[in-house]
């Protein structure tokens, strides 16, 4: 096959694989709870199919590092051994080694760094085989040497297979140098006594050559399980002292937690918008939408020539209707393809949770609910990150040491929560513990020391709350390499914000706390109020309108340095302008006669000043950066039902825009 | 594949065994049935001209049937065989044992 060909088919591979590795991963963390025996198949399964696939697609470093992990597994599926918390951990481990592979396999780097020599040394020694540990560093040693021996030993069935050693061995010789020397033992001593088809040879090898021992495994890859084979050194090119092997392999564990996080981080960044995979159904779905739509086409097609008369009035009418159904029916599919479960965002934690509470000395079970609520795929590549912060904050901040639990009258383990559902036209998710909830005095001392507040005093508890999502603010009184990096809730926050969502916090002290991110189901459609500011019109998010007033001349104050203030409730808001901001002609100037609509963005107040309200609409999302350029203020665009062109109030760049003006 | 005989060079009669283009795994019931007939033959001669395609297995049959042949004091004599089998025989490790012909006879 060609290289550009394989190399089509390698990312097809690396995807399935990473899926695989994913299967792997909730597979062992089910069976760390107490799963049953069919999932050491699964687990198995998926390692068979990525070693299968390396050696294929050309990584024999990672295919040779699977067949270490799969001997085990394989070990563990026979019977022949029990599964125990350190074999989960190592298998664990060897995912996150892979993932590490599969990322550098598509930076083009070697695949294979400290970490997998390490692992891979761990999984032998785990497996034992009844080789002593010096052994097995000294087979590692010698993964490159000038000659091998290879004992190649077919089980009987292996010729019925299709497999051929005549073809094996002729791959082997393109390696290198062999001397072939057959083995007879097996072969039954008369004619009669031979059942063609099965398999009674033997060889030993000699390959001489600078060949690696992945190289030989390689070959032999589709024979795994139909063949006993034995690759001896002959002449080790480097050997390494155990000392040595073994300090990489005693420093893998605590590398590898954190490379988990990197590597997962590495791999959805390049997943980020690159493809999304599509279920049959949708597509079928599709296809039938659009032939209603032809037929709906082809109907009203008759009603082109000629006349209409009064009679097929109604049939016009009817096939208007039909028109106008199967398209918002064609919009809900098409943007049905973007909506993807939020299991793959969910399946994240339960790995995180448990290296989280290990480490805190923590424990913490873990619930999952709604895992198959569907949002689009921007936004669920975007919540991860709010999330993640969210789950180590009630890990490290919310739920307490068990000892302290118990004080509280509490059980041991806490229990976290991560909750999704529709409700309404947004998603809302819920991240919520039983722990200790927010500390409204800590909260409250923090504030003041901060120089957020003046003082508590009179604050709702909602209030308090909202504290924390203030800059600059954390009373983690220590500061742990889990959260409190510097990167606050406020952060948490505005990611959500950029996505035109919101976070809220509910807590009771001693009860434990709840966070609910609000999202939209989709960033392509925003429900909005179109403003008529002179002769344009601008769309202003619904979500960000707090309400609009019409105010007196005299209520709105120029204030020293240029800017306007105007009374609402009882605060005194900064005035936009939107013709100002804008430059749009004809427009209201005197604030009698327009409207001034208050909006809330990155959790400030402003009034926007236009000329008037014309109605709500939902706006398809054109993207003006994409058609044009980025323009501060401006979200994006969108078409007005009479063809025209309306631009999308950006509020919390508008917010920012003001704030520099005011500082200019 | 057909067998015939020949007058050998000792006088009696040598059965000739030819092995057939697709000298594999799914045919090698009837080349067993002939080899099996001709252990009794007092002397038998191979040839291996016509192979074409050549497995494992094929060259396991021939190498056990040499082997019963000489456990009852015959060698099986070769008249001939291809490139193809030449190779695989030696790929594998198994000229000697099945004595194969230095050079094709002219």
């Amino acid at each position: 096959m060609s290289k550009a060909g394989l190399a089509q088919f390698q990312q097809v591979f690396i995807e399935e694989s990473l899926e695989g590795l994913d299967t792997m991963e909730s597979s062992l963390l089910a069976l760390d709870n107490g799963g049953d025996a069919e999932l050491v198949h699964t687990i198995f399964r998926a390692a068979h199919s990525i070693k299968g696939g390396a050696a294929t697609f050309g990584f024999p470093e990672m295919s040779s590092f699977t067949h270490e992990a799969e001997s085990l597994l394989d070990e563990v599926r026979s019977g022949k051994r029990a599964i125990d918390g350190s074999i989960i951990e190592l298998l664990l481990r060897t995912v996150d080694c892979l993932r590490g592979m599969f990322a550098r396999a598509q930076a083009g780097e070697p695949l294979n760094d400290a970490v997998a020599e390490g692992l891979r040394n761990e999984l032998a020694v785990a497996m034992g085989r009844g080789v002593p540990a010096g052994d097995v560093q000294a087979r590692r040693a010698e993964d490159q040497a000038d000659a091998w021996i290879v004992r190649f030993r077919p089980h009987q069935g292996m010729l019925a297979g299709g497999n051929d050693p005549l073809r094996l061995i002729r791959e082997l010789a393109g390696l290198g140098e062999l001397d072939v020397t057959p083995e007879f033992d097996r072969l039954p001593a008369s004619l009669a006594a031979l059942e063609p088809t099965e398999c009674h040879l033997g060889w030993t090898i000699e390959l001489k050559g600078p060949v690696k021992r992945a190289d030989i495994v390689a070959v032999f890859d589709w024979v795994e399980g139909e063949c006993d084979l034995a690759i001896e050194a002959k002449h080790v090119v480097a050997p390494v002292a155990p000392a040595a092997a073994a300090a990489p392999a005693a420093a893998a564990p605590a590398a590898n937690v954190a490379d988990a996080g990197a590597a997962r981080a590495q791999r959805e960044a390049s997943a980020e918008s690159s493809s999304v995979r599509v279920s049959i159904d949708k597509i079928d779905g599709l296809i039938n939408l659009v032939g209603e739509l032809v037929i709906t086409q082809s109907m009203l097609d008759t009603f082109r020539e000629g006349d209409i008369d009064a009679s097929r009035l109604a049939m016009l009418e009817h096939g208007l209707a039909q028109l106008a159904r199967h398209t918002r029916e064609l919009q809900e599919s098409v943007m049905g393809i973007r909506m993807l479960p939020i299991a793959s965002v969910f399946n994240r934690f339960p790995r995180m949770v448990r290296d989280i509470s290990q480490k805190l000395g923590k424990q913490v079970k873990l619930e999952l609910i709604g895992e198959q609520t569907e949002l689009d795929k921007t936004v669920l590549e975007k919540i991860g990150d709010p999330m993640v912060h969210l789950v180590r904050n009630a890990i490290d901040h919310g739920l307490e040491t068990p000892d302290k639990r118990r004080a509280a009258g509490k059980q041991d383990t806490g229990t976290l929560t991560l909750q999704a559902s529709h409700r309404g036209g947004s998603i809302v998710v819920e991240v919520s513990d039983d722990g200790a909830g927010l500390n409204r005095d800590a909260i409250v001392a923090k504030a003041i020391q901060r120089g957020i507040i003046a003082s508590g005093e009179g604050m709702s508890d909602e209030a308090v709350a909202d504290l924390i999502f203030q800059p600059g603010f954390s009373t983690a009184s220590v500061t742990t390499d889990l959260s409190g990096r510097g990167v606050g809730m406020d952060v948490v926050r505005r990611n959500v914000a950029d996505l035109g969502g919101a976070v809220t916090i509910r807590s009771t002290q001693g009860k434990g706390s709840v966070f609910t991110i609000t999202l939209p189901l989709t960033l392509a459609i925003i429900d909005g109020l179109t403003a008529a500011v002179g002769d344009e019109r601008y769309i202003v998010p619904l979500v960000s309108i707090v309400e609009s007033v019409q105010l007196k001349g005299e209520a709105v104050r120029s204030v020293a340095g240029g800017g306007e203030l105007f009374r609402f409730r009882n605060d005194y808001l900064p005035v936009i302008r939107l013709h100002d901001m804008f430059g749009c002609e004809n427009a209201v100037h005197a604030i009698d006669e327009g409207l001034m609509v208050v909006v809330e963005g990155e959790g400030t107040r402003v009034g926007l000043f236009v000329d008037g309200l014309i109605g709500q609409q939902q706006a398809v999302v054109k993207s003006l950066e994409a058609n044009y350029r980025r323009v501060q203020g401006v979200s994006g665009a969108t078409i007005l039902a009479d063809g025209s062109v309306a631009l999308i109030v950006d509020i919390a760049g508008l917010v920012r825009m003001q704030g520099r003006r005011k500082a200019a | 594949m057909g067998s015939k005989s020949v007058q050998s060079k000792g006088g009696g009669q040598a059965r000739v065994i030819a092995l057939p283009a697709d000298f594999r795994l799914a045919g090698l019931a009837d080349v067993k049935a002939s080899l099996l007939e001709a252990l009794d033959a007092p002397a038998v001669q191979l040839d291996g001209t016509a192979v074409e395609r050549v497995d494992t297995a094929a060259l396991q049959l021939l190498l056990t049937f040499r082997r019963g042949a000489a456990a009852n004091g015959k060698t099986p004599t070769w008249s001939g065989v291809s490139d193809v089998m030449r190779d695989a025989a030696g790929v594998l490790g198994l000229v000697k044992a099945l004595e194969l012909p230095a050079t094709m006879p002219a």
